[in-house]
């Protein structure tokens, strides 16, 4: 396996508060990376720096094959990123109307994804006629609708309620397995990072250091059974006792 | 509409009623409401006032369609650089500040007694708002979607095509709601103070020296139903195309 992003003594602070001093890391290619980490330990700041738009104060990244256009970034307040003004449609569109492709190819890449999703969109209303859980899988179709190579996701359930976390998740995952891009997602819910990532990287408080990175085996599709598995309670205990030691908690 | 909504225009119309009937103000100065309206049936039965309110109407839409011609893409220029916004910022806030009624003289020597300045300086003022609230429309777009588009790769032109245009036209609206409703001001006062031979601004002066005063209360609500009008017209359009603002 390859490594898809590297960072090397990473520096950055905001007004005296040191976020990174010199903070290194490795993600691999091809796999869901779960960054969990106590309040403020920077794993925003991190995702920001790597896709410019919080500048480094020093130090070295490198995400491999970086191209604008294969890069997409979910933020958390998905909500106000997308456009009032545009249809359900056009704003899934958006990302490929910036590369400048055809009607069919775009109306293609849309069909293809809303397979994925098994989402009955009326593409003609607008995100605000849609619910909270409904612009969450839309922000995600318009972040997938580009086949990235590399995804940012910043706390992407926060705001659903627990049903269509699950749902979500489980979307999320048919698309990986689809597509196989590099994820890489942020979250303070223990039990999202576990069933989601292959590897769950956990930070210390500032100034950010990686305690530990876990491997987590367990096979994908990992179903909401998988939830109730042994074998899932204990990386979650052990990502526990390693946040417990981050956060001295 | 909901029936409270008409109780305070009824309200007003009883109190008028009731000072003209109890002689409180001379009914020469203040007829009493009837007689008005009735005036103004009169006025617009008979057909002498159309050819004024054309002109008006005409002298209003030309200054506002000149003023948004020259006002929006500055104002969408100005915004979206924020040094050059800066450096115009006093300018603009000084004229808009200044009563465009001051300005009379000046345009009055430049275009003459015609209907050209009329036009102009209505336009002039309408112009200002429009800038102003174009470039703040820009300014004041939601950082978010502009960062969530620049990740996608949009390049400055994208994010001005599709993220800073519509972000501002809510704002945009209301400037030109506003411009509208200036461009009818200025153009009833030039009218009544720029010669000319009609003009709803020139009715209502006309009714006053003449002592026709219930000709001059009339064309005065004549002119605020206009305007209403004007206004409501507006606020439809924003309606029915802006249907996602403050959403």
């Amino acid at each position: 396996m390859g490594t898809a992003i590297s960072v090397h003594g990473l520096k950055k602070s905001f007004n005296n508060t040191e976020v990174f001093t010199d903070f290194s890391v490795v993600i691999e290619q091809n796999k869901i990376t779960a960054i969990f980490g106590p309040n403020g330990s920077g794993k925003s700041t991190l995702l920001n720096i790597l896709s410019g738009v919080t500048l480094k104060d020093d130090g070295e990244y490198h995400i491999k094959d970086y191209s604008k256009f294969q890069f997409s970034y979910i933020f958390q307040n998905y909500r106000e990123s997308l456009l009032p003004w545009r249809t359900n449609f056009e704003n899934v569109a958006l990302p490929l109307q910036i590369q400048k492709k055809g009607k069919e190819e775009i109306k293609q890449r849309v069909e293809e994804l809303q397979k994925i999703f098994e989402f009955k969109f009326d593409w003609n209303k607008y995100p605000y006629e849609l619910s909270g859980g409904q612009q969450q899988i839309l922000a995600f179709m318009r972040a997938l609708v580009t086949n990235p190579k590399v995804l940012f996701i910043d706390e992407p359930f926060s705001a659903l309620d627990y049903e269509n976390n699950l749902l979500l998740r489980e979307h999320l995952q048919r698309y990986y397995l689809a597509f196989k891009p590099t994820i890489l997602l942020i979250t303070h819910n223990i039990e999202e990072a576990v069933h989601l990532a292959e590897k769950i990287v956990i930070f210390s408080k500032k100034p950010t250091k990686v305690i530990e990175t876990i491997d987590n085996p367990l096979p994908y599709p990992r179903t909401v059974q998988s939830l109730k598995d042994e074998s899932f309670h204990k990386v979650k205990d052990e990502v526990l006792s390693v946040f417990q030691k981050a956060a001295n908690v | 509409m909901k029936r409270y909504t008409f109780i305070g225009t009824v309200i007003l119309i009883l109190i008028w009623v009731v000072v003209s009937k109890l002689g409180l103000i001379d009914t020469f100065f203040l007829p009493d409401p009837f007689t008005v309206i009735k005036k103004l049936i009169e006025l617009l039965t008979s057909g002498i006032i159309i050819g004024d309110i054309l002109s008006t109407l005409i002298r209003v839409l030309l200054a506002f369609v000149i003023a948004l011609v020259i006002g929006l893409p500055i104002g969408l220029l100005l915004g979206s650089k924020e040094k050059l916004y800066k450096s115009f910022e006093f300018v603009i806030d000084f004229f808009r500040s200044t009563p465009a009624t001051a300005l009379f003289p000046l345009f009055l020597l430049v275009f003459g007694i015609t209907d050209t300045s009329k036009i102009a300086i209505a336009a002039f003022a309408s112009a200002l708002i429009i800038i102003f609230n174009t470039a703040h429309g820009v300014i004041h777009s939601k950082k978010s979607r502009v960062l969530a588009a620049q990740i996608m790769g949009a390049t400055k032109t994208q994010v001005f095509r599709w993220i800073l245009f519509w972000e501002s036209l809510p704002q945009t609206f209301i400037g030109l709601r506003s411009a509208v409703s200036l461009s009818l001001v200025v153009i009833v006062v030039t009218e009544m103070f720029i010669g000319t031979p009609s003009g709803l601004g020139r009715k209502i002066i006309d009714a006053q020296i003449t002592y026709e005063i219930p000709t001059m209360y009339a064309v005065i609500i004549l002119t605020g139903i206009i305007g209403y009008l004007l206004n409501l017209f507006f606020i439809l359009i924003e309606k029915r195309f802006l249907h996602w603002s403050g959403k």
